[in-house]
């Protein structure tokens, strides 16, 4: 035990230089201030370049460093952890929990000055890759810091982060995030728990039952949402939501026994239960009344790492599956040797170079100084390589015929712990609409502020836009200056650049048509917001796969061409699918399907029932 | 063709049909008989069936009264069991074609059948409308030439077999491919009831279900489920729930005739539960009926509890809360709007009524039963004790009442001071009667 404390001394050692260099290499990178983000302006039709290019690097220095400190966890992972057995059990074992702990894998993104290791978000997202082989493990460590100590993290006062963080930090206390409730997933108004002032002001007095809650068996700190009665500036009372830092030796809490679930068996998930729970009123985060955004913080800053977490276990997944591939025989030929073989490993290795390359970017951008906004890209990011996570582990499953569906092998398991991803930290649909929203908000207000000025009569505002419109209806190509001789993009993709172009230019005039038409009503078109998403995922994918190639054949990075394949493979398949898209934007809802899709599904909800008759009926 | 030949293929059809009935009620599926060979048919049918039609000398029957109508009423005089079944009816054919070999007054017959149908409760029986138009003579009445097919053919006989159609038109009864063989062997393609029939078979099968609230053929007998198939039919809501507040008292009870001792039945979804918590008190709730309800031949009454329509002024306006949901905006702050260039609807005019909260069916549409029906809603209602509810009950039912007052009391005049309402409701009466 005091072997591994040393050894985390050393590693925060290490690691304490690591600020100061990432300011330096930053500096050059971000001049200005980033006031706008980057998927927002794709809205607009316009490519910030200064963002996106060139791809994000880290100092050599800092390399180093987090790959020797790779080397033991990396260890740890393919050596000691036992992923089946974990999954069997259904727990992780006491040992490896301590393990981690020891390695310092509790406290990765709390300060070093509370003793965490104070990793940026590149290397969180490079250390999570790692800890994606365990699906199970990456949960529980995900609960506990994305969500569950994020709050003292992000909105805590600095007696309360000198209190809980240290312990956090070093897995004395384990953290859980308690946010939904039986009749509250996303819907806030619905929070049933309820935390009241007591007589003397000291103390909040918690009820309530929260559900779902990851580590809530483990967990001693909590974080906890509960409807508190406010006094408006006004003087009338409301409710509203406040966050509160609850230990579980303040007394009445309670847990549930932990749920039976699909996949991800392993982490512990169970209703955590609250009954005259005293807090003392230094433990609200941030302000009372203010819960809801610690509660929207929260959950948009812990997305981006389930890209590098998912890219992690395909890389190992592609190794595993090839390794297969390449020996078993039919008709005196290697498996690897079909087409249709081979066209899932392409498929494979194409997603987790996206997913990796978008993840890192994102990564990047959030650590890029002065708290910028990159929700959107984390939720794209989340999307993407939850999607990707699915369709590869189903891919390889194929690949391996009845192999793969055997308990005896992983695979069965991988297939179960990756559908969990594509519901939790907020479902890909609500993720969608997210994404879709915010965008087209900002959007809106760019494009306001023109019409105004076009009302009130700007011959610049005017010439422009009548500009603009002459130069559409003359059908001239699009240069978004991606390439040429100032460009960013290395020629060799060129073309996948010229595609881009092209289509966040007419993403861009598109979104500007579905404002003019659904206005404030989009926020009901459902369907066409999640095309919108779609095509932003997909610009942002292609952003960051050209980004990435052009770096690494300008460095010469080994296997460049083969990353300029991906690169073209992905970004010509996007490009096709965002015509596609964008072209059922530009129709109305009756040729577009999506009017007969609604009603078919009203049809059935009506009845609540599949609603044709058999094949096999007749009338007479 | 001379009424001869009529005759004589009259004669020979008469004795094809016994093989042909035969066949029929043995339940020998028809269509495998092949259509274009009745005489062969009837050959080997006779050959197997000598006791039906080659009796030499039919025993007449005993008396014979000079109007055949009579006759035919005699067949259908109760049996000896008294029962009046499929079975006795089929006898009764039977028995028409057995002692009638000439089938004489057949078109009379099959008239009279027609009418006995309901009464013997076969009217939904295809085999035993086959069974009818077997009894008409087979190739007789077939037109033999253009000109037959032009004029009316034996209208008579066409007539008959087209209410034969008709009844089972009415009584939603579906021809098979026996009735269209039986009536191309007795009237040919190119006649009025196969017109009808080609008619039938198109557009049944395209009306059959083409009610998008169909409702079962056959209505239970008991009332509490009668109400409960009701309710059901009028609420839309899958996920409201069906209350049997009281049952009827079973007929040999003593005070079976007390009206307040009838059913009451209830519906209520959970969204009209919510709606009638968050009814302010101040406003008063209405019970009103009963209205009627047609189910085939069953006619319901139900009542029900509504209130009025804020006035616009009052309603509240659902706004978005700011802090709603966790994940994304529920509300765009945009400028731009709908214009009306973007409207595709149709000008629909709407009328607004007040929300309804729960629709009941009750054996008795006096205040007293109803009241219980409030009583039990405030089980589930708590909010119900606080607001004042009014009834509003209607003179009458309508002038459809049936005859038979068992369960339809007449309303009694308002009971003296059971409610606070007493004096609203008596003014509300005056109104609504």
């Amino acid at each position: 035990m005091s072997g591994c404390g040393l050894f985390l001394c050393s590693v925060a050692a290490r690691f304490c230089r690591a600020p100061a260099a990432f300011t330096v290499i930053r500096r050059p990178l971000l001049t200005s201030p980033p006031s706008r983000a980057f998927a927002k302006e794709l809205f607009l039709g316009k490519i910030r370049k200064k963002e996106a290019f060139p791809f994000p690097e880290v100092s050599r220095d800092e390399l180093n460093e987090i790959n020797q400190f790779l080397g033991p966890v990396e260890k740890f992972f393919t050596e000691e952890v036992d992923s089946r057995k974990i999954d069997q059990e259904g727990k992780i074992p006491d040992e490896t929990l301590e393990k981690l702990k020891s390695l310092g894998l509790f406290g990765m993104q709390v300060p070093e000055e509370y003793g965490g290791l104070g990793l940026s978000n590149t290397m969180y997202a490079r250390l999570a890759e790692v800890i994606g082989l365990d699906a199970s493990i990456a949960v529980t460590l995900a609960a506990h810091q994305s969500i569950g100590l994020k709050g003292i993290i992000l909105a805590g006062s600095k007696e309360q982060k000198a209190r809980y963080l240290p312990r956090l930090a070093s897995g004395e206390h384990v953290a859980a995030f308690c946010l939904t409730e039986p009749a509250s997933g996303s819907d806030a108004a619905s929070i049933r728990t309820r935390a009241t002032l007591s007589a003397d002001k000291s103390h909040y007095v918690l009820n309530g039952s929260k559900v779902w809650v990851t580590n809530g068996g483990l967990a001693n700190v909590f974080t906890v949402f509960a409807k508190t009665e406010v006094v408006d500036s006004d003087g009338s009372v409301k409710d509203k939501i406040t966050a509160f830092i609850v230990e579980r030796d303040f007394g009445g809490v309670t847990n549930g026994k932990a749920e039976d679930k699909m996949g991800i068996r392993g982490s512990n998930t169970c209703e955590v239960h609250f009954e005259n729970t005293r807090v003392p009123v230094e433990n609200v985060l941030g302000e009372v009344g203010g819960g809801f955004k610690v509660a929207v913080n929260i959950l948009n800053s812990g997305r981006f790492s389930m890209g590098s977490m998912v890219a992690g276990m395909l890389k190992k997944l592609i190794e595993m599956t090839a390794e297969y591939a390449c020996t078993r025989k039919q008709f005196n030929r290697n498996l690897s040797e079909f087409g249709l073989i081979q066209e899932k490993f392409a498929l494979m290795a194409q997603k987790a170079y996206v997913m990796e390359s978008m993840a890192y970017l994102t990564a990047a951008m959030l650590d890029a100084p002065g708290f910028p906004d990159c929700s959107i890209e984390a939720a794209m990011v989340k999307v993407f390589s939850s999607e990707g996570a699915w369709t590869c582990v189903s891919e390889a499953l194929q690949i391996l015929g009845g192999l793969g569906y055997m308990r005896d092998y992983p695979y069965e398991r991988l297939l179960r712990d990756s559908r969990i991803l594509l519901i939790f930290e907020g479902t890909n649909e609500i993720l969608r609409m997210y994404i879709a929203l915010t965008g087209l908000q900002h959007a809106g207000r760019i494009l306001t502020a023109r019409v105004k000025e076009l009302k009130r009569g700007n011959v610049t505002t005017i010439m422009e836009t009548v500009g603009q419109r002459l130069r559409d209806s003359l059908g001239r190509t699009v240069d978004l200056g991606l390439t040429g001789k100032l460009g960013v993009v290395h020629p060799s993709l060129a073309d996948g650049a010229h595609k881009l172009e092209e289509n966040v230019y007419y993403f861009g005039r598109s979104v500007e048509t579905l404002l003019l038409r659904f206005g404030k009503t989009i926020v009901e078109e459902q369907l066409v917001l999640k095309r919108v998403a779609n095509v932003l995922i997909n610009l942002y994918g292609m952003t960051a796969v050209l980004s990435r190639a052009s770096r690494s054949i300008r460095l010469g990075l080994r296997a460049h061409d083969h990353e300029v394949l991906l690169a073209n493979i992905f970004c010509s398949e996007a490009y096709h699918q965002n015509l596609f898209i964008l072209s059922q934007l530009d129709k109305h809802s009756p040729e577009n399907l999506d009017d007969m899709v609604k009603k078919v599904s009203q049809q059935i909800l009506e009845k609540r029932a599949y609603i044709c008759t058999h094949p096999l009926d007749r009338t007479s | 063709m001379s009424w001869a030949q009529a005759i004589l293929l009259a004669r020979g059809a008469s004795r094809g049909w016994g093989g042909i009935c035969s066949t029929a009620l043995t339940g020998a599926p028809f269509s495998q008989v092949p259509p274009q060979a009745p005489r062969g048919l009837r050959c080997s049918a006779a050959a197997h069936n000598p006791d039906s039609s080659l009796v030499p000398h039919p025993p007449e029957p005993p008396r014979r009264p000079v109007k055949a109508l009579a006759v035919h009423e005699e067949l259908f005089r109760p049996a000896l069991d008294g029962a009046r079944n499929k079975a006795n009816f089929v006898r009764a054919v039977q028995n028409f074609t057995e002692y009638n070999v000439h089938k004489r007054g057949h078109v009379d017959f099959i008239y009279l059948a027609l009418r006995k149908m309901r009464e013997y409760g076969v009217e939904r029986d295809l085999s035993v409308y086959n069974l009818l138009l077997d009894i008409f003579p087979k190739e007789v009445f077939r037109p033999r030439n253009i000109f037959h097919s032009i004029f009316l053919h034996y209208p008579r006989q066409q007539e008959c077999g087209i209410a034969v159609l008709e009844q089972m038109e009415n009584h939603g009864v579906m021809p098979n491919k026996e009735t269209e063989f039986l009536l191309l062997q007795i009237f040919g393609r190119k006649s009025y009831p196969m017109l009808k029939l080609v008619r039938m078979k198109l557009w049944f099968t395209r009306f059959k279900n083409i009610n998008p609230f169909p409702v079962p053929r056959d209505l239970p007998q008991d009332p509490v489920d009668l109400a409960s198939l009701a309710l059901r039919h009028m609420e839309p809501d899958l996920s409201a729930r069906v209350t049997t507040y009281q049952m009827p008292l079973l007929k040999d009870s003593p005070n079976a005739m007390d009206p307040t001792e009838t059913h009451i039945v209830g519906i209520q979804s959970p969204e009209q539960q919510s709606a009638l918590a968050r009814h302010d008190p101040a406003r008063p709730i209405f019970v009103e009926g009963p209205f009627s309800l047609w189910l085939r031949d069953k006619c319901v009454y139900y009542h029900i509890l509504r209130a009025d329509l804020l006035p616009p002024e009052e309603r509240e306006v659902e706004e978005i809360p700011e802090e709603w949901n966790l994940y994304y905006p529920m509300q765009l702050d945009l400028a731009y709007g709908r214009s009306s260039w973007d409207d595709y609807e149709f000008n629909i005019d709407e009328v607004e009524e007040g929300p309804v909260f729960a629709i009941c069916v009750a054996g008795a549409h006096d205040q007293a039963t109803l009241a219980k029906w409030i009583q039990g809603l405030q089980e589930t209602n708590p909010a119900l004790a606080r607001i004042p509810v009014v009834f509003r009950l209607s003179g009458s039912s309508g002038e459809l009442l049936p005859s038979s007052s068992e369960l339809e009391e007449p309303p009694p005049p308002p009971p003296e001071g059971q409610e606070e309402e007493e004096d609203s409701q008596q003014r509300q009466q005056q109104g609504q009667s």
